[in-house]
């Protein structure tokens, strides 16, 4: 009336045995079918620009243009270095200094420095009161700088007020200024 | 494909490595006052600081005080390079995080004798910043005084001494020193006066009433 058990397991392992035909054409269709499946975010903006961004383009340069496109490079690059290597900006913290000196026979004095790159022709001092003072005011932010009065064109003198820079490199004389945060 | 990769990129590859190459060369435009047998060496100088994290302000500045006061191309290249490396070695000392002020005045301490252990003592005694103890230190050492004695005195000031304090200690010294003191004799004075007065001043601090 029933079949003994291990010859119907036999003939079901049979049928599992047979190799299964697939429709050749199975691949085509499902990745058609896989086109067609709206992508997330398809109809928006983001998402249209996102596929534009993932979607190759050719882009034509003539050398004209190449040639623009990499001045605009080296004027950025440029325009970078030259910001990291320009004096540090005035400081909202600067203090304003008043150099003194007393030279009665000189015609002409400039206050030189770290300040102002050591240009002579930047920080003129004027006669205040009388002939023999000279004296101007300079914003200065906390640091050590090193500085001295430049006379007639021709005469390096010290501050005698501040201490002497004995780090002195170039044999004229040189003075220091300390100028402190808070305070000082 | 080919003709069209050679008329565009390879043009545009060349242009953007010109500019590159001309950009890396840029020097700073107040580097021109040196002479043109100076100038490639401090740049070259000025940039290798620069590639350090190193502040290049003071050694531009260092060159131009050289050339406005005529020195010789080798004085000003070596003066610039002396003063890199004592920059180097104040921040080894400080730290990264120093300032670039802090690192000029602490070039200076160095230049002066004092050694890289006072200056990392120096930044574990205050937490404020350390420009003007380090150029203070610098100076006292500079007017003839002993080095162990001028750091001495401001590692005990600095850690409660405001820059204005320690402004009015190195005064001091150098007014006795003028006046005649021994200089070693002169700091240890003038820093017990500095520390009574900072004392005095911190404790009328704290009896202020505070704010309703």
């Amino acid at each position: 009336m029933f079949e003994p058990v291990d010859d119907a397991i036999e003939r079901i392992a049979r049928h599992l045995r047979r190799p299964v035909r697939i429709d050749p054409a199975l691949d085509s269709r499902v990745m058609r079918e896989i086109t067609t499946v709206p992508q997330p975010g398809g109809a928006t903006l983001l998402g249209a620009t996102w596929r534009w961004l993932r979607r190759p383009h050719r882009v034509t340069l003539t050398p004209l243009g190449g040639l623009a496109a990499a001045a605009a490079l080296a004027v950025v690059v440029l325009l970078s270095r030259t910001d990291s290597q320009s004096p540090a900006p005035p400081q909202t913290e600067s203090r304003a200094f008043q150099f003194v000196l007393v030279a009665p026979r000189a015609t002409h004095v400039s206050l030189v420095g770290d300040f102002n790159d050591w240009d002579a022709t930047r920080t003129p001092m004027r006669r205040a009161g009388s002939e023999a003072l000279w004296t101007v005011v300079v914003p200065l932010a906390p640091g050590r700088y090193h500085y001295a009065f430049f006379v007639d064109g021709a005469r390096w003198l010290a501050d005698p007020s501040a201490p002497v820079a004995r780090d002195e490199d170039y044999g004229a004389p040189s003075s220091v200024l300390t100028v402190g945060g808070g305070g000082s | 494909m080919t003709s069209a990769l050679t008329r565009t990129a390879l043009p545009l590859l060349g242009a953007i490595l010109l500019a590159g190459a001309a950009a890396s060369q840029q020097t700073d435009p107040r580097l021109e006052r040196l002479d043109a047998g100076t100038r490639p060496t401090v740049a070259a100088l000025v940039d290798s600081a620069h590639r350090a994290l190193l502040p290049t302000e003071p050694l531009v500045q260092r060159a131009l005080e050289g050339a406005t006061k005529r020195a010789s191309g080798d004085l000003i290249v070596a003066a610039v390079r002396r003063l890199a490396v004592d920059l180097g070695r104040a921040r080894d000392a400080l730290g990264s995080t120093a300032s670039a002020a802090e690192l000029s005045a602490g070039a200076a301490a160095l230049h002066a004798g004092a050694s890289q252990t006072i200056l990392a003592e120096l930044r574990h005694a205050r937490r404020e910043p350390l420009t003007v103890p380090l150029a203070v230190l610098a100076d006292l050492v500079a007017s003839g005084v002993p080095v162990d004695s001028a750091a001495g005195a401001v590692l005990s000031l600095a850690g409660r001494a405001r820059d204005a304090d320690l402004v009015e200690f190195r005064r001091a010294v150098e007014r006795d020193i003028a006046l005649g003191a021994p200089p070693a004799a002169a700091t240890a004075a003038a820093a017990t006066a500095t520390a009574q007065i900072v004392d005095v001043n911190a404790g009328a601090r704290q009896q202020r009433p505070g704010r309703p």
